[in-house]
């Protein structure tokens, strides 16, 4: 024999736990069965996968970063490889990966593990940004007073350094900078990409205020660059892995446009913070 | 191969240059290499035009420089053996098919 109906309340923790459910199945898909949504340097991507453990790592990697906008850019990404077939406006390998991106959407193959899908994604930005007046570059920057202050060298300068001696200050990130001309003026975006300093990026941005080139010494000292002096310290540092010859013609003019637009400086820093006293405001 | 006064040279068009502070800055892409030259390379490098000789250049540098026709042409002739080397010029095709070197 059927038991009665229960009271409304009965019925109401039943729908209740129903809805709990389709919930709980929701969170599923927009975190790990379907994509994960991210805002990097004002640019929306949409990371699609099949692969969850894939997707699992991206949510966690790229917390900081995430974002619920409509638009944005799609990319695919996949654990096997795939064959290189049709037009593609950017092609790049990293260790058995690749990327291929055009305007409207990228796909990444042959990613095994969170570090390639990592790579692609610099690799891709790096190319993304073109369209968007902006660049990535191996710099730690800090925020301090409402500016962003850009720390420029290569690995073993002193990024994660100065990253660490600013306490006071928001570091956006102590190995890969976003820098971006917006609304006619430089702004420095955090990133997700970080050296040893800490795991994950601030994702906001602040008016460059200069960019620095690193040379560790016994005191400190601020020396004006030449813009022809900035570029030099710049590109070497500069992540680009397009061979077209249009995409390195527009990265060169967008760099030419920074370094006569932002001050660039020589940074003489002892190992501690007394450099920010010759910091210029 | 050494390069001759009466060469005619242009520009390799696979590379990506800007010009900043009188200073030239160039790219090869296919590399990623970086080339600098400096202002008198900056200027001969301007007017590397696919027409003019080494000549001709040497001429424009008197003309803008303090400095003797002799020497420019030396200078000149140094400066586009080097570039050539890097691969960041080309010998020109004349108008009748052939390179002019």
């Amino acid at each position: 024999m059927r038991k009665a109906l229960r009271p409304r309340t009965g019925a109401g923790t039943v729908v209740c736990k129903r809805f709990r459910l389709k919930l709980a199945h929701a969170i599923l898909g927009s975190a790990i069965g379907t994509h994960v949504d991210l805002l990097i340097g004002s640019l929306p991507l949409r990371i699609s996968s099949e692969d969850s453990s894939l997707l699992s790592a991206a949510a966690k990697r790229y917390r900081g970063f995430s974002d619920s906008q409509e638009k944005r850019f799609s990319i695919q990404v996949d654990r096997a490889e795939a064959g290189f077939s049709g037009q593609h406006e950017f092609v790049c390998d990293f260790e058995g990966a690749r990327v291929v991106a055009n305007a409207t959407g990228a796909h990444f193959s042959g990613v095994r593990h969170e570090y390639a899908l990592d790579s692609l994604l610099r690799m891709f930005l790096s190319w993304a940004l073109l369209g968007q007046q902006g660049f990535l570059l191996h710099a730690a920057t800090v925020v301090r007073n409402g500016k962003a202050y850009v720390f420029v060298g290569r690995s073993g300068a002193g990024k994660s350094t100065i990253a660490s001696l600013s306490p006071r200050g928001t570091v956006l990130t102590d190995e890969i900078s976003l820098l971006k001309r917006v609304d006619r003026e430089w702004r420095a975006f955090g990133t997700p990409f970080w050296g040893e300093f800490r795991a994950d990026g601030a994702n906001t941005s602040a008016p460059v205020a200069g960019i620095f080139r690193l040379v560790q010494a016994s005191d400190n000292l601020v020396v004006p660059l030449r813009p022809s002096e900035l570029l030099r310290t710049m590109l070497p540092c500069v992540l680009f892995f397009s061979s077209q010859l249009g995409d390195n013609d527009r990265l060169l003019q967008i760099l030419v446009a920074a370094t006569e637009q932002v001050a660039g400086y020589n940074l003489q820093f002892q190992k501690n913070r007394s450099f920010w006293e010759v910091m210029p405001s | 191969m050494n390069v001759a006064a009466g060469g005619i040279w242009q520009k390799n068009p696979s590379l990506a240059w800007r010009e900043i502070d009188d200073e030239t800055v160039i790219i090869s892409p296919g590399e990623s290499v970086m080339h600098e030259l400096n202002d008198t390379g900056s200027f001969v490098w301007k007017n590397i035009d696919g027409q003019r000789k080494a000549e001709d250049l040497a001429a424009l540098l008197v003309e803008q420089y303090e400095v003797t026709l002799e020497t420019a042409l030396a200078d000149t002739l140094s400066l586009l053996e080097e570039l050539y080397t890097r691969k960041l010029l080309l010998p020109a095709e004349t108008s009748s098919g052939g390179a002019a070197l």
